[in-house]
């Protein structure tokens, strides 16, 4: 960054796929951007997570966005340049026990009931679609809307789209405070640098507490640390993406051959340090369950276990919309299943920004806000 | 086999002569009889025995063997009852069933 | 999973059995501390001092022989707790540390770590390299000393540093044919190390018989030179062999060609900093030592408070070092902890530091001679590949550089580069210098991240199946 201070209409803060969604509508859109991370785009979360384009584990009143989200993974050739290893495969979730059966039950009719095409099956049609399940599974549910996607391809689909509309793209650029001026703000890095815009758009995941702290707004963002686990190559083992009800496992396998666990698996760390280390007792249970969903995992090699930040907020439902008190300031984050809606609600904001009516509601920012600030 | 010999049949003599090894073991690759030596590594045994492609790489079907021999590069490996593991890391023990580490 | 019956939990864990880590161990142990070490080995050793299998007799003595037995005999008769044929795959702070055995995991927990795990080897990539019968320089070393056996009946031998003359010797020795010894250096460049060689007389001395012995026995020695690529040729393999300028890169000039069933080609050492770099400690770079190795203070405190690194792993600087070194390590955490009074851990690590200066130079120019140099990165050829274990070559390196990739952490996100399981130990310092090139932050564009396990581990070995009753679980996700 120079001293000079370059100009943009907005700076969106952060360049995850939510962040970097946004820049790309907003550059396309004719806005000059710049699109600022610390490290290099796309390398958190959204480059590490499982890539699971499940309906059976998103959250209920997210069912609709996830649906567009997955919809547009699948479509990334046509609007984002590049195909991200996007995939529709049978989704499959299971239940090994009554209590899981319950769950299976009550999350099926709650999604089911906000358009998602999931229905319960007899573990013979289970292993009908996916023959190396574990037999012993007593209840089953399916969604023919499922998949994945390859996160880590993220990052260099993103920027090479971004460069093609126009948008400044700022890695290893760290922000370290904002300053709200009449009508912009002045944004100040590590390097003493500083970038000028009119408008803001705070994308930076579990650092969002931090950002909006720039700002003066205190919202608490929680840290979960989940745990992701890959095997070596195999021979194709399964075609469907599988997860427990009780939202302790997902499990796929890609074309390479290689087979991601996942499941949200605590490890240690948090926003400062990053993902630290894993435990080794998680990493235990999260491969017991992976084995004993699929057998064939016996044979298996593990070849990676890493973490992934991913942020929660104080009522576990998305923060997207426009920062009340501030001129022309917006957040967008802390989506569980984020990944898969990323695409979409980044497209939301951008819609939002450029003036028009978003297709879907965003999430009021403000309901966060005013309480806290009422404790001030 | 007289047990007193130091070096092995196998048509390329790579086994230095004047060391006397442990006792005489067979074990299979691919189904195909490997004379061996007890501590000898697996890898070992099998380049004596005239193996040196122990797997195809996966990306591209290319014939691969060990490499680094310190069991780092995951070049040698082979599956040995059922467990995938490096050749160089691996000792002779007889009647070990051995396959190539080809993956699917 | 069984912690350590026998002990408890110990004071001081050391992992890796070579010179460094059992001369650690053996001080702390002397010094009365309860000291545990492990090694994935069957035997202590390392790889310079490797033992062949027990079972092998016959072998003719040699000093590093010696050496070795010596080292080996001492462990036996101390109270140090060995464990080998322990693959260590985890480590956590505080410190933790997990491992796999035949039986099953293990772990151990530990007041102190010190991680001794050596060095491993860099090889340049050439179009070729993935064939069958090439193998590293160090790799061949190992096959010829702990396996008394030779890579093929006629080798190619290349590469550079000290190891290409040990290796050309072993094989003639052990009854087998050198085609050829292909050397990046000059001859001018190894009369240089003259004075370093001067603090190893013995090595020195021992070095030019080799060198006379090769002339003698006809073998081509080829200076300023490199392999360009590898053919398979039936059941050989035909290498193309061709000038170099002084930085490495490929110079005008007549290329040979030679025909062989073997060739052991190696780039020097660089430190193994798997354990340094999962528990995030400071790095820092020196070409001259290998590349990166962890940040030391003068008794081989990392930055993490209670790890210690020490030996090669800590930057190559040769077997005597290593041994030097270790021990003062050993005496340095038996004084930290209370086992070793200030006064005697005063006297008994003054000798050994000066020791350790001398036994430092003659490792730190052989060190020099297998430093990377620019010109063998710029070099690499475009379909040579880079990633052994994803078949990633430089081409594709270079595209996603100029689509932005600025580190090797990036590329591999880009390119799958390190990915593979070997987990991008055999590619990552290549990766890191040609990612260098295009960030302009040659020589290096930082390191992989550092996380486990440190090596594949067969789920297996890690997990007996359990009734799902019996699972401990966290919570179920919300509904």
């Amino acid at each position: 960054m120079s001293s000079s201070a370059p100009s943009f209409d907005v700076a969106v803060i952060g360049a995850g796929a939510m962040g970097a969604t946004a820049a790309l509508h907003l550059a396309r859109g004719g806005q000059r951007v710049a699109l600022i991370d610390r490290g290099e785009i796309c390398r958190q979360a959204s480059g590490v997570n499982a890539g699971t384009l499940t309906l059976h584990m998103t959250r209920a009143a997210l069912i609709p966005y996830a649906i567009r989200g997955r919809e547009l993974w699948m479509d990334a050739v046509n609007w984002l340049g590049m195909d991200v290893g996007a995939r529709a495969a049978p989704g499959l979730s299971l239940a090994f026990t009554e209590a899981e059966r319950e769950m299976l039950e009550k999350r099926a009719a709650a999604r089911t009931a906000m358009g998602a095409p999931i229905r319960l099956i007899t573990p013979t049609e289970a292993l009908a679609i996916e023959p190396g399940l574990n037999p012993s599974m007593i209840a089953a549910a399916f969604c023919e809307l499922d998949g994945h996607v390859t996160a880590y391809l993220t990052g260099r689909a993103y920027r090479k789209a971004l460069v093609a509309a126009g948008a400044g793209v700022f890695e290893n650029t760290p922000v370290t405070g904002i300053a709200p001026e009449a009508g912009r703000y002045v944004i100040r890095h590590q390097d003493g640098g500083r970038t000028v815009a009119r408008r803001l758009v705070l994308a930076g995941g579990v650092w969002l507490e931090t950002m909006l702290g720039w700002l003066g707004i205190a919202v608490p963002i929680k840290c979960l640390v989940n745990q992701l686990i890959v095997t070596e190559r195999m021979a194709p083992v399964m075609r469907s993406v599988v997860s427990i009800a009780n939202g302790l496992l997902s499990l796929k396998q890609f074309e390479n051959g290689t087979v991601l666990i996942g499941g949200g698996w605590q490890g240690l760390g948090d926003p400062v340090r990053g993902g630290v280390e894993a435990i080794p007792a998680n990493l235990m249970g999260n491969v017991q369950l992976a084995r004993h969903a699929l057998p064939a995992l016996g044979e298996s090699r593990i070849v990676r276990i890493w973490l992934g930040l991913e942020s929660e907020s104080p009522d576990a439902m998305p923060i997207i919309g426009q920062l009340p008190g501030l001129d022309e300031a917006y957040v967008i984050g802390c989506v569980h299943s984020g990944y898969t809606s990323a695409p979409y609600m980044g497209q939301l904001l951008a819609e939002r920004m450029l003036g028009n009516e978003p297709e879907m509601p965003l999430f009021d920012p403000a309901r966060l806000i005013g309480k806290l600030e009422d404790t001030h | 086999m007289n047990e007193s010999q130091p070096a092995a049949p196998g048509r390329c003599g790579l086994r230095e002569a004047a060391v006397r090894r442990g006792a005489p073991v067979r074990f299979t690759f691919e189904n195909r009889v490997v004379e061996a030596y007890e501590g000898e590594s697996l890898a070992a045994a099998l380049l004596a025995a005239g193996w040196s492609a122990l797997r195809d790489s996966p990306n591209g079907q290319q014939a691969r063997g060990a490499f680094c021999w310190m069991g780092l590069c995951q070049e040698c490996i082979v599956v040995v009852d059922g467990i995938r593991q490096p050749a160089c890391r691996t000792a002779c023990r007889a009647g070990l069933v051995v396959r190539k580490g080809t993956i699917g | 999973m069984t912690v350590s019956p026998e002990s408890g939990a110990p004071d001081v864990l050391v992992i890796g059995a070579g010179p460094a880590g059992v001369e650690a161990a053996l001080a702390a142990s002397a010094a009365g501390l309860r000291v545990v070490l492990v090694d994935e080995a069957a035997a202590a050793g390392g790889q310079v001092y490797r033992a062949a299998p027990r079972a092998f007799t016959g072998m003719t003595a040699t000093p590093e022989g010696r050496l070795g037995d010596d080292l080996r005999r001492r462990l036996a008769e101390s109270a140090v707790e060995t464990h080998f044929g322990h693959l260590v795959w985890s480590v956590s702070l505080g410190f933790r540390v997990d491992a796999l055995a035949e039986g099953g995991p293990v772990s151990w927990s530990a007041r102190r770590l010190v991680v001794a795990s050596g060095a491993q080897e860099r090889v340049v990539p050439f179009p070729g390299w993935t064939l069958p019968g090439v193998i590293g320089l160090a790799g061949a070393t190992i096959l010829l000393k702990s396996q008394h056996m030779l890579p093929g009946r006629r080798t190619l031998v290349a590469g550079q540093g000290p190891l290409l003359l040990a290796v050309a010797i072993g094989i003639l020795k052990a009854g087998g044919e050198v085609a050829g010894v292909v050397d990046l250096a000059s001859r001018g460049e190894w009369l240089a190390t003259g004075a370093a060689l001067l603090s190893r007389p013995d090595l020195a001395a021992r070095g030019a018989g080799w060198v006379a012995q090769l002339h003698r026995r006809g073998v081509p020695m080829l200076y300023r030179q490199a392999i360009r690529r590898a053919t398979a040729r039936g059941d050989d393999i035909e290498v193309t062999v061709g000038p170099v300028e002084r930085t490495g890169g490929p110079a005008r000039g007549r290329e040979r060609n030679f025909t062989v069933d073997a060739v052991a080609a190696g780039n020097g050492l660089t430190a193994s900093t798997d354990v340094t770099r999962l528990l995030r400690a400071e790095h820092v770079f020196n070409e001259a030592r290998g590349g990166w190795m962890p940040q030391v203070d003068a008794e081989f405190r990392t930055s993490v408070d209670g790890l210690f690194a020490v030996g090669d792993g800590a930057g190559i600087a040769g077997a005597a070092a290593a041994a030097l070194h270790g021990r003062l390590v050993g005496l340095a955490i038996a004084r930290e902890l209370g086992a070793l009074a200030p006064a005697d851990h005063a006297t008994q690590s003054a000798s050994l530091r000066r020791s350790a200066r001398r036994a430092g130079q003659f490792g730190a120019a052989m060190a020099g001679l297998m430093a990377l140099r620019p010109g063998q990165v710029a070099g690499i050829a475009p379909e040579a590949v880079v990633c052994r274990c994803e078949d990633v070559t430089r081409r594709e390196i270079d595209a996603a550089c100029a689509e932005g990739v600025r580190s090797a952490n990036q590329l591999k996100a880009w390119t799958r580069c390190g990915m593979g399981p070997c987990q991008g130990r055999i590619c990552g310092d290549i990766a890191s210098a040609l990612v260098a090139r295009h960030a302009g932050t040659e020589p290096r564009a930082g390191m992989f991240t550092g996380r486990t396990p440190f090596r594949p581990l067969p789920v297996a070995q890690l997990i007996k199946p359990v009734d799902y009753a019996e699972l401990e679980l966290p919570p179920p996700a919300p509904l």
